[in-house]
């Protein structure tokens, strides 16, 4: 409208080759491996151990653990399955916490721009899916170190990546799931919390089934209803698995390892929902 | 069709409004919340438009008017709650300035998040990333998280980096007022360059010398309607008129002891015709009809004029001028004539004010009171008309 003539000499135009823009699924995925990207660089540059924390905190927990275990309930606690169920357990809360900020905590890039809206908890559990990745390289030399019969690696390289992929459908869903409510709910972070103290002693990470053998041998739909919650089997997976035990097989074991799969689609379908209005509550 | 870069049917916002406790997942899940029926309130509501390819539109109005609902509706984070809009292109908002910059990361690495975010391929990032730096003026800070640089700095990274996105529509929501000066000035130009490459542009801005500079169109936006759209100095006169003081820019003020009141004031131009909008290098007048409530031999009439961004530009009065003191009775009218207006395009606001000589009482005084444009025929540039006149040899 107004002729002015602008000659800026710092700053001559850039050269006129337009610019390729991604086709929206192509941009998805390259917004998806930088979100994962930012994610771990932010996760591990601010200490200078970076990585090697994320590795020594459940290393720790599980130390400790066997220590009071072996105090309280006898010598025959193993290190390489509490190593297992704590590692695995830590892949569960880290995605749930993670998830639960994964839209809240980006609010300023929910309200002003666009994109697809369901890369942000997909990210965050990527993310620690990666570090899981990684602790699992430790958790072979552990568990090589220490497994006594010598039966690990077994069948893992078959069903390994299978039960990490379930694994990793059920953290996504209790993400997105965790993420949408974060925005509408804000009791959901103390919920939570408390959530996830409970569900850790009803969850097999730092003892065995054997030790609920007690009160199940009498009541063995007790097991059964016990094993239904999806993180039981899971992580007696893990331990099938990489030394070798016995899987308990049941219907419970089969509702825990089956449900993960429709909750990820009532997940879906409820982030689908919610994320319309994302921008109006954050 | 094929030429319209914005279009909007209908388009509406409603948000709930809930009271004083938000609601809880403790209530939701156990049912002890009770769902009461939530308060809605309409940011945004019937609101219909076509912006055609290559045009700036300018957006103004009071705040909470659903400006930025606007915007936001146009660039798709906030979903429409009934109605439509569609905008063709690749839009970049300066919205979203510095938006997805992470503490932790580095410029650089925040460079390249920030162009995924907006879907540019990373080797084109590459391509330009010097540009972007220099144009930012990080050169020896890049490499260092962000969460070190100032303000200041943040903003800048975003700007190049949105600015360099190339993007077919450019949503801007008041974000030009930060950064220094020497960076105003550089966002301004790039902001002419785009137009210049026939981009498309919505501002949101209260700045209204900047939508009277670089728009073609202004939208009033007043209490989530589109209320006009039309030339930005006549839509402008319209809401300087009808707006002020409500919660808006100005602050009007009136005081006085009302000894003598300003009764009405009717500006005229050059054919003496009532109206709001002069013309540079054309006679402007304004016409005062007073009372004196009692007779009043002191008088002084004064005048200022501020632009529309409230800079002070003019103040003068009848004492100045080497008049005197005017002794006043009863109805009576006072002209002022401004002859030839100097200013330069641009929306002015005139305060009036009559007060005693000795300065001691102010008898009615109206500050910020009356709006008026200016539009310049003349194609002369820059801050103020200057009768100017050559004498050139004739060869």
């Amino acid at each position: 409208m107004k002729e002015t003539a602008v000659i800026d000499t710092a700053n001559p135009a850039p050269t006129e080759t337009p610019l390729r823009v991604h086709p929206p699924a192509r941009a998805a995925r390259e917004l998806l491996f930088n979100l994962v990207a930012r994610e771990l660089k932010a996760r591990y540059k601010g200490s200078a151990l970076g990585f090697l924390w994320t590795l020594l905190t459940p290393l720790f927990m599980a130390v400790i653990y066997v220590v009071f275990l072996r105090i309280l309930a006898g010598p025959d606690v193993r290190l390489e399955e509490i190593v297992i169920g704590v590692f695995a357990w830590t892949f569960t809360v880290q995605s749930v916490q993670s998830g639960l900020t994964a839209v809240t905590g980006n609010a300023n890039l929910v309200k002003k721009v666009r994109f697809p809206r369901a890369l942000l908890p997909v990210a965050a559990t990527a993310a620690n899916l990666v570090s899981f990745l990684l602790t699992l390289v430790v958790q072979f030399v552990i568990v090589g170190l220490l497994a006594r019969e010598g039966r690990f690696f077994s069948a893992w390289s078959l069903g390994l990546p299978a039960l990490i992929a379930l694994h990793t459908a059920f953290n996504l869903a209790l993400a997105m799931l965790l993420g949408a409510a974060n925005v509408y709910f804000r009791d959901t972070q103390h919920l939570v919390g408390v959530g996830l103290s409970a569900w850790f002693f009803l969850s097999p990470a730092m003892y065995n089934l054997t030790l609920l053998e007690r009160w199940t041998a009498t009541r063995p739909w007790l097991l059964q209803a016990y094993l239904a919650n999806p993180l039981a089997p899971i992580l007696t997976g893990y331990r099938a698995l990489l030394l070798g035990q016995a899987f308990p097989w049941g219907w419970g074991a089969a509702v825990g390892l089956a449900l993960p799969l429709p909750l990820l689609a009532a997940a879906g379908a409820v982030y689908r929902r919610a994320q319309r209005n994302f921008a109006d509550y954050l | 069709m094929a030429d319209i870069a914005i279009s909007a049917r209908d388009l509406g916002k409603c948000y709930r409004v809930r009271g004083h406790a938000p609601p809880t997942l403790f209530g939701a899940l156990t049912g002890l919340g009770r769902r009461r029926p939530a308060d809605r309130f309409w940011a945004l509501r019937k609101v219909s438009f076509d912006i055609p390819r290559g045009r700036t539109v300018g957006v103004i109005g009071p705040n909470g008017s659903g400006k930025s609902s606007l915007l936001g509706l146009v660039a798709g984070t906030i979903s429409p709650t009934e109605g439509a809009v569609r905008a063709e292109g690749r839009i970049s908002s300066l919205l979203e300035l510095g938006a997805g910059f992470h503490p932790d990361l580095t410029g650089r690495e925040n460079v390249y998040l920030n162009a995924a975010i907006l879907g540019i391929a990373r080797e084109d990032v590459r391509r330009r990333f010097d540009h972007i730096v220099e144009f930012a003026g990080l050169r020896e800070f890049i490499d260092q998280p962000v969460k070190h640089y100032s303000s200041g700095m943040y903003v800048r990274l975003g700007f190049a980096v949105a600015v360099e996105m190339d993007p077919d529509i450019l949503l801007v929501d008041e974000v030009l007022a930060v950064g220094d000066i020497a960076f105003q000035v550089k966002c301004l130009d790039r902001i002419r360059d785009f137009q210049r490459r026939g981009k498309t542009l919505l501002f949101v801005t209260h700045a209204l010398q900047t939508v009277e500079e670089f728009c073609d169109e202004a939208f009033l936006v007043h209490r989530g309607a589109l209320v006009e759209r039309g030339r930005p100095d006549e839509v402008i006169l319209r809401y300087l008129r009808s707006y002020m003081g409500e919660g808006g820019m100005i602050f009007t003020q009136e005081f006085g002891t009302r000894d003598v009141e300003i009764r009405g004031v009717r500006m005229l131009d050059a054919d003496g015709r009532e109206t709001g909008i002069f013309e540079t290098g054309r006679p402007m007048v304004v016409e005062i009809s007073y009372t004196a409530r009692r007779p009043v031999r002191d008088a002084v009439f004064g005048f200022s004029i501020k632009t529309g961004n409230g800079m002070y530009v003019f103040g003068s009065n009848t004492q100045i001028l080497g008049l005197p003191a005017a002794r006043l009775e009863g109805d009576g009218r006072a002209r002022l004539s401004l002859d030839p207006l100097t200013l330069m395009q641009g929306s002015f606001i005139l305060s009036l004010a009559i007060h005693s000589s000795d300065h001691a009482t102010q008898y009615h005084r109206r500050e910020d009171w009356y709006p008026f444009a200016v539009r310049n025929p003349t194609g002369t540039l820059g801050l103020f008309h200057l009768n100017s006149r050559w004498e050139v040899p004739d060869v």
